[in-house]
């Protein structure tokens, strides 16, 4: 009679070291080429916020420094995906019998919420704006989007492998009006769109982490989810080509409008091409049946109670815990003098099939 | 076999009539949307001339002239059957008819321009008797039908009310002389000036001249129109060709309408405004005249969609067209409201929140009309401020509400999860507003604004007294005002309030939650605090850093306040065992153990589903001699008193066990294998559906 549960607090060290432990963390941070990337790309968005912030206070310019907590902010974003790559990585242990793999897709989902809600202040921003035009120097406007295009440019190549790297250094093209003009309380110094350009790349690219995280394992059962990848580039290769449109159009033709409508437009875009992984997300963290296997289960649930001796099926839960791993439970009801071994087994069989990794199988037996 | 009862071709969904697909009419397409957009360049060509002639000629010139090619093409007196006189008589009627409603057409089209008349005048019949239908009868063709009828008319309205077209004004007195600005007329007027017979600003002189446009006016807006028209409706279905019509002939116009007053036009040094200006309304209008008419013209769905729910044993697939697919498409839009609407009002806790939303709303309202009117910037900006801050109010209701639907197929444990998500949101919506409050304040705590104290007093005053009905009305609950923004007059005087109760909802639910209603109360008590503080200070002594720091300190509170919140619902989302629950679980499972015939557990997951599930499921190794039932039984029952209340316990015997650990060890392999021994096994079995 051997006790095959184990508790590993005894194994745990009782007092915490906190050197030791950054170590690790930092450790397991460098060990896995999509976080030690990410963890490149924060210190390098760290210490441009950080240069920007003392230069702010040395020249005391006002909107250098808000413009620095601007991408402070930002980094939150890249600071959650990394901070979750990393804790995804935690055993299991009592509370968390799971493990902490779901922080993963909580990751995703509140780096979707920032990005939306970077989208709604672009876009009333921009409402502004539409309704009364500002004076905006664009002579500046064209090299820093350019410039922001090419450090985007640069995170593709740093994060090929991971399929696509992208830009929206339009997601700062927003902010970087503000400073352009020059006006009240929210301008930013001269610049600032640059490095705007920067954290919205960054914090976009903590959006493409967790997309890679999901795209090498199973992107290519999931057409959902390169299609919201797709949507993803497109939107943000069309923002970018925007930002320079209405640059040129300001030069060219003094269309001063361009300028709001294309923020707007890229807003927009922001806002929809966010909409799956938000929507992916909030249906894994609710528990959703997942949706590949929206297909298959009837099928199995229709083989399962062909089984011999079983009766009828209830309750059946299936739900993602993370990325490719489903679980599902359910209870048969079947025959006193059927055979649950044999049952059991073939249900499990069955479910393994269309990739159900943990199954929960309560047999009860009818009552005669 | 296989293939064809594969789950793909079944559960598609498409039982009924099957559209062609579109690659076997790209010609036809490609042919009306060419002719649309001919249309609408003739339209814009015969404002143009109607500048210069009567509307009577030109309707005459117009109808006479596709009379005569339409006469020679159709050879109605050579061929076909011989009229009679019942049928002459229709005729007449229809030619009467007819001929007023393109007088009224281009009546209006000299009037307000061709833009709007493209989109006011030309949607195609099928789409005028769908919207017809569902304004006047009962059985319109279900809510989308009733979504696109909306969306139409919508759009008149934005037409009719936002599109402060000045052509009216302008007319009198820029151009006294004639309107020679729009681009066409230029355009002619240098091509007939390359011809030598220029003229185009008394009333017409060379009748010569105008011959080209109004050949190609016929052309394009009569014959074109009537034969591509013929041919696609024979070959698609008329709401298909309508569909695609109003797909190109509303952006058509609209890029016409654009481009014509833009580069290709010669600026004349004497006009800056153009005639016919392209303004929000029309355009907004345009968008949704396009969707309206792609809605009106979808084929009617209903009764198509299914879902698979088995087998028959003849093995015919049985489909369910009431279950998940009805509930979340089908139900119509009005009685979808109603239907939420009188759910929100029957619970004590919605319904409060829906008072204060509409509260939230009404003021929001007033203070962007306000502004509009006023043409204040910071009020604008202030009202769009309060419409984020409403947007969590409105997702607090939509989670209250969504709590209470039924568990479905595919979210198999309920929505009681929204509430959690709901929560979580609302938390990072508090931290990101504390962000940016901070943010600001530091920028003016380094810089400190000159405060014009006139505008604080109405403002803070109103923003106090929302929130103290607020308080009123939830007297339960609590109310928080970070008017604190408010001390600037170009900021924010709004409360949070909305917020709070977006928690509240599931505030109840356990010690952490109540620590951070705690914690939440504290901190707005002090921020109101801090602002009237703040008012005095800077009334009094002028100190003008007092506001800052009192927003600092404001958005550190709320910060600390919102911590907590978010550790629970994160804690939640990570599936972690309920900490309250933890001790009686572990007992629990202690006891299971004694539990004689068991030899241990493995996999013991608890977690938190909503506010009042607890879902557990845990494997049970067993002596091989045991009755199983009783087991499950006794197991259900102590882990019930633990509090876990949507349990599976799965029974494993020994031999059984081998079997499952050799499958999670090799699970590629095990799975190739049982793949095989499924292929093989199961028509002998008789287990295999078909």
């Amino acid at each position: 009679m051997l006790p095959l549960s184990i508790k590993d607090d005894e194994y745990k060290p009782a007092k915490f070291n906190l050197l030791l432990k950054l170590s690790g963390w930092f450790r397991s941070i460098l060990a896995d080429k999509t976080s030690r990337n990410l963890f490149f790309f924060l210190c390098l968005n760290l210490s441009f916020a950080f240069v920007e912030l003392t230069y702010g206070i040395w020249s005391n310019s006002l909107g250098l420094i808000s413009d620095s907590f601007h991408m402070f902010f930002d980094c939150t974003a890249l600071l959650a995906g990394l901070a979750a790559s990393v804790i995804s990585r935690w055993r299991s242990n009592d509370s968390f019998s799971y493990g902490y793999v779901r922080a993963e897709v909580l990751a995703g989902f509140v780096n979707g919420l920032f990005l939306i809600f970077t989208a709604f202040f672009i876009f009333s921003e921009g409402v502004e704006r539409a309704l009364e035009p500002p004076d905006v120097h664009h002579e500046r406007l064209l090299p820093v989007s350019v410039a922001g295009l090419l450090v985007n440019l640069v995170g593709i190549f740093v994060f090929q492998h991971g399929g696509h790297g992208h830009s929206h250094g339009d997601g700062g093209h927003g902010h970087s009006h503000s400073l352009f003009n020059g006006s009240l309380s929210h301008g930013h110094g001269g610049h600032g769109g640059h490095g705007h350009s920067h954290d919205g790349h960054g914090h976009s690219h903590d959006g493409h982490g967790h997309s890679h995280d999901k795209h090498g394992d199973h992107g290519h059962m999931d057409d959902g989810f390169s299609a919201g990848v797709l949507l993803h580039i497109i939107a943000d290769t069309l923002g970018s080509i925007g930002v320079i449109i209405s640059a040129l159009l300001m030069q060219k033709y003094d269309l001063m409008i361009a300028d709001p409508i294309c923020s707007m437009l890229i807003a927009l875009l922001i806002g929809v091409s966010v909409v799956p992984l938000l929507k992916e997300s909030i249906g894994i963290l609710m528990q959703r049946t997942p949706p590949s296997l929206d297909n298959a289960l009837p099928e199995c649930y229709q083989r399962v109670q062909q089984l011999q001796g079983v009766y009828n099926l209830q309750e059946p839960h299936f739900w993602t815990l993370c990325t490719d791993v489903y679980i599902g439970t359910l209870k048969l009801l079947v025959a006193p003098d059927a055979d649950t071994r044999w049952i059991l087994s073939q249900t499990h069989n069955i479910f393994t099939q269309v990739g159900v990794r943990q199954l929960y199988v309560q047999i009860d037996t009818a009552a005669m | 076999m296989e293939d064809k009862y594969s789950s793909n071709v079944l559960s598609g969904g498409k039982l009924g009539m099957v559209e062609v697909p579109d690659s076997r009419l790209t010609r036809y397409i490609v042919l009306l949307i060419l002719s649309k957009i001919l249309k609408a360049l003739g339209i814009f060509e015969s404002y143009d001339i109607l500048k210069v002639v009567h509307i009577v000629q030109f309707i005459f010139i117009l109808k006479f002239g596709s009379a005569v090619i339409l006469l020679v093409f159709q050879k109605p007196f050579s061929s076909g059957k011989v009229i009679s006189k019942r049928q002459w008589i229709k005729l007449v009627k229809h030619a009467v008819s007819s001929c007023i409603i393109s007088l009224l057409g281009f009546f209006g089209l000299t009037l307000c321009g061709p833009l709007r008349t493209l989109l006011l005048f030309e949607h195609s019949d099928v789409v005028v008797v769908a919207l017809l239908g569902v304004l006047f009868t009962n059985s319109g063709g279900g809510p989308s039908k009733t979504r696109g009828a909306a969306f139409f008319i919508i759009a008149v309205i934005c037409l009719l009310l936002f599109d402060n077209d000045q052509l009216m004004a302008k007319m009198g007195d820029h151009h006294p002389e004639g309107h020679h600005d729009s681009a066409l007329t230029h355009f002619l007027y240098t091509a007939i000036s390359l011809l030598g017979v220029a003229d185009h600003k008394s009333k017409v002189d060379s009748w010569s001249s105008l011959v080209v446009p109004f050949a190609m006016i016929i052309f394009s807006v009569v014959i074109l129109e009537f034969y591509v028209e013929a041919v696609c409706s024979a070959k698609m279905e008329a709401p298909r060709c309508a569909r695609y019509g109003a797909f190109a002939l509303f952006p058509a116009a609209l890029a016409l309408a654009n481009f014509w007053t833009g580069p290709l036009r010669r600026p004349p040094p004497t006009q800056l405004a153009t005639e016919h200006v392209l303004s929000g309304g029309v355009i907004v209008s345009a968008v949704f005249f396009v969707i309206a008419s792609s809605i009106l013209t979808a084929p009617s769905k209903k009764g198509q969609k299914g879902t698979l729910v088995g087998y028959s044993p003849e093995g015919t697939p049985l489909y369910n067209l009431m279950g998940d697919a009805l509930q979340h498409t089908s139900q119509s839009l009005p009685r979808f409201i109603k239907d939420s609407l009188k759910q929100i009002l029957e619970e004590y806790d919605s319904r409060q929140i829906f008072y204060f939303l509409c509260l939230n709303l009404a003021f929001t309202f007033v203070e962007l009309f306000y502004g509009v009117w006023t043409n204040s910037l910071g009020l604008i900006s202030d009202g769009f401020h309060m419409l984020f801050d409403c947007s969590a109010l409105v997702l607090g209701l939509f989670a209250a509400l969504m709590t209470r639907w039924k568990a479905t197929r595919i979210f198999s444990y309920g929505f009681g999860r929204v509430e959690i998500l709901s929560g979580f949101i609302n938390g990072l919506f508090l931290m990101v507003i504390a962000f940016f409050v901070f943010v600001e304040s530091v920028s003016r705590l380094l810089d400190p604004p000159n405060i014009n104290t006139d505008m604080l007093t109405p403002v803070s005053v109103g923003g106090l007294l929302v929130n103290l009905v607020g308080i009123c009305a939830f007297s339960h609950a609590h109310a928080h005002s970070h008017g604190g923004k408010s001390c600037s007059s170009q900021d924010h005087g709004h409360s949070h309030h909305g917020h709070s109760h977006g928690e509240h909802g599931h505030a109840h639910g356990g010690h952490g939650h109540s620590h951070g209603v705690f914690l939440h109360v504290l901190a707005d008590t002090l921020g109101s605090v801090g602002v009237i503080i703040s008012t005095i200070l800077i009334r009094q002594f002028g100190w003008l850093i007092a506001d800052p720091i009192c927003s600092l300190f404001i958005a550190t509170l709320i910060f600390l306040s919102v911590i907590p919140l978010l550790k629970d619902a994160c804690e939640v989302l990570l599936l972690r065992t309920p900490p309250e629950q933890e001790k009686d679980l572990n007992s629990a499972l202690e006891k299971i153990e004694k539990i004689e015939g068991v030899l241990s557990y493995r996999d013991p997951h608890f977690w938190r589903h909503s506010a009042n599930v607890i879902a557990g499921t845990v494997h049970l190794q067993v002596m091989s001699d045991v009755v199983e039932q009783r087991i499950i039984q006794q197991v259900t029952a102590i882990l019930k008193d633990a509090g876990v209340n949507n349990l599976s316990v799965q029974v494993e015997k020994e031999a059984y066990f081998q079997h499952m650990s050799g499958l999670s060890t090799g699970f590629q392999d095990v799975l190739a294998m049982t793949r095989q021994m499924a292929s093989m096994k199961y028509p002998n079995d008789g287990t295999l559906i078909l």
